[in-house]
């Protein structure tokens, strides 16, 4: 290739370069607002359409272009955010997991809601309760609530009926002894996904708060607790006493899911109303039903004095608006749009996902009596702490099952081993929540 | 020569051992392969179920992927980006390179030896400071960097410029001497010897460089998921969509996966067979004699 | 050296090679280095400038409470390992494309694919092989051999050096490849002539032509293993289990997941300096930097 080829290439490829660049936005005078939203990669072409709905309805409602960017996971969302706050510069509104909302409080950077600005959004009473957990302290909130996601359990009704047994337990003991029962013919009782760092420490939460230990209150840290202790004994006796495939030690939610999915377990705990499009489209259609985890802790038969009947973490997306945005009236105008009843319903129909909208939520699930369960996760959920170091909590939970992988895989978890990594994940969560301001 | 075939004179390895070695890399390379092709023609529920072998063939995941995320869009953007890239950065190295292995001047060797070093930079670290530097040029100059396809431009040619310089240093190294010399004392400048003597007699080299600095842009997904807009984004920022991990309830749309991480590898494997012959054929169209 | 080369050196090419490194690289670096010495995090990074300056408290928290030695100590292990193990291989297989075979353009194309594909791709099929009721599994149980777990626990560490010499040989076996191509047909039919073939050639006339290449090729494999994030990220994710707690994954999860960026920024800056001098003290030792001049 001569040396002229090779100019008149590399020139070529920076014109075109240029030309890319250099097509910005339309019409000057308009104002746009930039909006930052996590992909529906079930759902991507719908996504597509509702962006062009709703910017069509933001049009009509302010005159202003609403542009849409999506992020694709919990940490490219995080990472945009450090980037905009540090930056100054980036989306006016960010649609975030109510468990980063702590985070994103703790830099600062995101306004705070006077009553006025409750107002623009149709005032606190618009929202169910439970979503309003997570929004921040007390006349400090940053947060409106958009969509909820409540944990439940699922369960296979047929193998259930089969072996004579009407519905899950509400105590921990008692699931066990259900699943006990289940294990049989090649069936499992219970379906666990041990692999997934996401799931296991929710569930360990869940029988913690019950059985009165928070993990962490105000500046203190309770995490070596023998109540944590019990929770991890009962999280790995499911291993222990053979009712899970032995196999799940590796799983992720979704091979978990895929498992409970093809009818070879009878029950599966840390799964959302999310995975109806899968299981209606599997061989367990028709023949599974949701249900709310055990709030009774395991060791009791009725919930002990102090403890908190948890069905859930609190789960769902939050709006959040950017301290540095200029264009704060529009990003107002746009969450009274998405949260208006008529926008949360219209949520629902097109993604599934349950509405924040008290009103929409009622219209939504009457006579939907295999949602209930769902609602009522959503009811008992229970929010974490609004405390900047809850990430790091979080990371230390989960991280004992990680290293405790080993020991579950091969069947048996001691309870001084549970101890040992507990008292690690102390020190370090312990350091976090006293840096946390 | 009768008794020397042309052919096999270059050749090293023994029949046999040959044979060996190239069965043995195919089966490492392409095995693995198979699997991912398989998975792409499956459905996600057995992929998540980890069956190796589709049961029934759906070829509909290569379709699907393009309506899922903008992957026409992503690959684009990414075949612009990352081929200005491999371009600029073969020719800005390969100036560098001349003048280190060439000439000698103060500081040469804190130089080569700081090329190396820099190599040894992680990415992750440097995100932040670049954000904020170009977040402030920006402001400074009222001039959108972050969101156009430059920033990620800039950042990818200058992270492949220490590594391709290395190989053209390495490369030019090996080159001989003479036909420059012979160039200088006809009178021709710097620019000339470069440009008519040395790139020709470059091309391995500069193929390498080019390869290297191409795939700095193609696989990288930190820098383009934070200073790409949905226009400018790049293919790879496209695939970690389709990768994202669902909120707790769907199974993860591994088919599509599959099906579009090929995509995503073809190009580079076609411009390769595209551009191999000047890997190989380098020294002999540059004509020693 | 004549007064006219001197003259004639063309310092100016270095010119635009030097602008961009010193803006995007070293400018990011000094500040990264600033910022390893204020207590930046999550509380403070609305006004970095402002953050509290701490000197070096940040280092002497990642040296002691972080796992940073043991981190260093896997990666840096790992990466050697995974240079051992791709050296021979892409050697070995850029001397196959010495001989004529039908379909050797595509091969040697194919070669490139591992190193090609992208690296979460890699990660994600592997993790699908590698589980516990998974092929890989299913083959060792058939052939009657221990199927341990792959994804945790210490054989893990096995997998991440696997995985990643995996992807890493064609990059070997591409710069070999280049470096064989300066090998012109005389000196293979002048050692032809001097009767050197198989074994004889390889060795002294072939090896030390490469040599240089081969040490480079070595030098930046061993860097990328060390920095390659996706590879065990997608692998393993995180909190990853502790024999695979490479250097990558740490700075990450202190910048990414809980926000100390003063002390990411210090653990990278030491484990930089940490890897630095004994990859100087190599290229001295090989003479990379100042090369032979023939």
């Amino acid at each position: 290739m001569g040396r002229r080829r090779f100019r008149g290439l590399t020139a070529l490829v920076l014109a075109v370069v240029a030309a890319v660049s250099a097509c910005g936005p339309a019409q000057p005078g308009t104002r746009t607002l930039q909006v930052i939203v996590s992909v529906n990669g079930s759902y991507p072409t719908q996504q597509k359409q509702w962006f062009a709905y709703i910017a069509e309805k933001f049009k009509q409602r302010t005159g202003a272009d609403l542009a849409f960017d999506t992020f694709s996971s919990t940490s490219d969302v995080l990472t945009r955010m450090q980037t905009s706050v540090i930056s100054n510069q980036g989306p006016d509104v960010f649609e975030i997991g109510t468990t980063f909302t702590p985070t994103a409080f703790s830099t600062g950077a995101f306004t705070t809601l006077t009553d006025q600005d409750w107002a623009k959004v149709g005032g606190k009473q618009r929202f169910r309760p439970a979503t309003l957990g997570l929004s921040g302290p007390a006349g400090r909130e940053i947060a409106v609530p958009e969509t909820s996601l409540p944990y439940v359990l699922v369960y296979n009704k047929e193998l259930f009926a089969r072996a004579g047994i009407d519905h899950p337990a509400d105590s921990w003991d008692g699931l066990l002894t259900q699943a006990k029962q289940l294990t049989k013919g090649g069936v499992y009782g219970l379906d666990v996904a041990y692999g997934d760092t996401g799931d296991t420490w929710k569930l360990v939460r869940n029988m913690t708060l019950q059985l009165g230990n928070p993990l962490v209150q105000g500046k203190n840290v309770t995490l070596d607790d023998p109540r944590t202790v019990a929770a991890y004994r009962m999280l790995y006796s499911f291993r222990g006493t053979g009712v899970v495939d032995p196999a799940t030690v590796g799983w992720n939610n979704s091979q978990a899911l895929a498992a409970f999915a093809a009818g070879k377990a009878a029950m599966m705990l840390g799964t959302s109303g999310l995975s109806q499009n899968t299981l209606d489209n599997s061989a367990v259609a028709g023949k599974y039903a949701y249900a709310t985890m055990p709030t009774i802790p395991p060791g009791h038969a009725t919930l002990p004095s102090g403890g908190v009947p948890a069905t859930s973490i609190l789960s769902g997306n939050n709006l959040v608006v950017a301290d540095y945005s200029i264009n704060q009236d529009l990003a107002f105008d746009y969450i009274d749009l998405v949260t208006s009843e008529a926008e949360q319903e219209h949520l629902f129909d097109v993604f599934g996902v349950l509405p924040a909208n008290a009103a929409a939520t009622a219209k939504v699930t009457a006579g939907r009596a295999d949602l209930g369960p769902i609602l009522a996760s959503g009811q008992g959920s229970v929010g974490t702490p609004f405390n900047g170091a809850w990430a790091d909590v979080q990371l230390q939970l989960s991280n004992v099952t990680v290293q405790l992988i080993p020991q579950l895989a091969r069947g048996r978890v001691t309870d001084a081993q549970i101890t040992d990594q507990l008292q690690a994940a102390q020190k370090i969560a312990a350091d976090a929540v006293a840096r946390a301001r | 020569m009768s008794r020397f075939r042309a052919a096999s004179v270059q050749q090293v390895l023994p029949r046999p051992v040959h044979a060996a070695a190239v069965v043995a890399l195919l089966l490492i390379v392409l095995v693995p392969l198979a699997y991912i092709l398989s998975a792409s023609l499956n459905s996600d529920l057995a992929v998540a179920a980890g069956d190796f072998w589709p049961s029934q063939f759906t070829f509909g995941n290569y379709a699907r992927i393009w309506q899922t995320t903008d992957l026409a869009g992503g690959l684009r953007n990414s075949v612009l980006i990352s081929g200005s890239v491999a371009v600029v950065s073969a020719l800005v190295s390969v100036m560098t390179a001349y003048v280190l292995v060439r000439h000698k001047f103060l500081g040469r060797l804190t130089t080569l030896r700081g090329l190396v070093i820099l190599q040894s930079v992680p990415g992750t670290l440097l995100l932040l400071p670049i954000f904020v530097l170009f977040a402030s040029v920006s402001t400074a100059l009222r001039v959108p960097i972050i969101g156009t396809p430059w920033a990620v431009f800039v950042t990818y040619l200058t992270f492949a410029l220490p590594f391709s310089t290395w190989v053209m240093v390495t490369y030019l190294r090996g080159l001989p001497l003479e036909i420059e010399e012979a160039a200088r004392i006809d009178g021709a400048g710097p620019a000339t010897v470069l440009l008519r003597i040395v790139l020709p007699l470059s091309w391995p080299g500069i193929v390498v460089a080019a390869i290297f600095s191409f795939l700095q842009g193609w696989n990288d997904v930190l820098f383009s998921s934070v200073m790409t807009s949905p226009a400018s984004r790049t293919a790879a920022v496209a695939l970690s969509v389709l990768s994202s991990t669902q909120d707790t309830g769907a199974v993860p749309i591994y088919g599509q996966m599959m099906a579009a991480s090929l995509v995503c590898a073809a190009p580079v494997v076609l411009l390769n067979l595209v551009f191999q012959r000047y890997l190989v054929n380098g020294l002999t169209a540059g004509g020693i004699k | 050296m004549t007064s006219m080369e001197r003259r004639d050196r063309p310092l100016w090419m270095l010119i635009p090679g030097a602008i961009l490194l010193a803006v995007v690289i070293l400018a990011p670096l000094a500040l990264v280095s600033y910022m390893s010495l204020t207590d930046l995090d999550q509380y403070t990074l609305r006004h970095w400038t402002l953050a509290p300056f701490i000197g070096l408290g940040n280092y002497v928290e990642a040296l002691l409470q972080a796992p940073l030695l043991s981190s260093i100590w896997i990666s840096v292990s790992t990466a050697a390992l995974v240079c051992v193990i791709s050296l021979p291989i892409g050697v070995t297989a850029a001397l196959a494309m010495q001989n004529r075979f039908p379909a050797r353009g595509l091969v040697r194309s194919l070669f490139l694919i591992p190193y090609v594909l992208p690296a979460f791709a890699v990660g994600a099929m592997w993790r699908t092989i590698l589980k516990p009721d998974a092929i890989v599994n299913g083959v060792l149980g058939q052939l009657g051999l221990p199927a341990p777990l792959w994804l945790n626990g210490p054989a893990s560490y096995w997998v991440l050096v696997a995985v990643e010499a995996w992807s890493a040989w064609p990059f070997v076996y591409l710069l070999t490849l280049a470096a064989l191509q300066s090998i012109t047909k005389d000196v293979h039919e002048a050692a032809a002539i001097d009767g050197a073939l198989g074994w004889a050639k390889l060795t002294r006339v072939i090896l030390p032509q490469i040599a240089g290449s081969v040490a480079l090729s070595m030098v930046i494999s061993f860097l990328h293993s060390v920095n390659n994030f996706s590879v065990p990220y997608v692998l393993f994710s995180l909190p990853a289990p502790a024999s695979v707690q490479v250097l990558p994954l740490l700075t990450y999860a202190q910048s990414f997941q809980s926000f100390r960026f003063g002390l990411s920024a210090a653990t990278a800056v030491a484990s930089l300096i940490i890897v630095a001098i004994p990859l100087l003290v190599y290229l001295r030792a090989l003479r990379l930097d100042v090369g032979e001049r023939r």
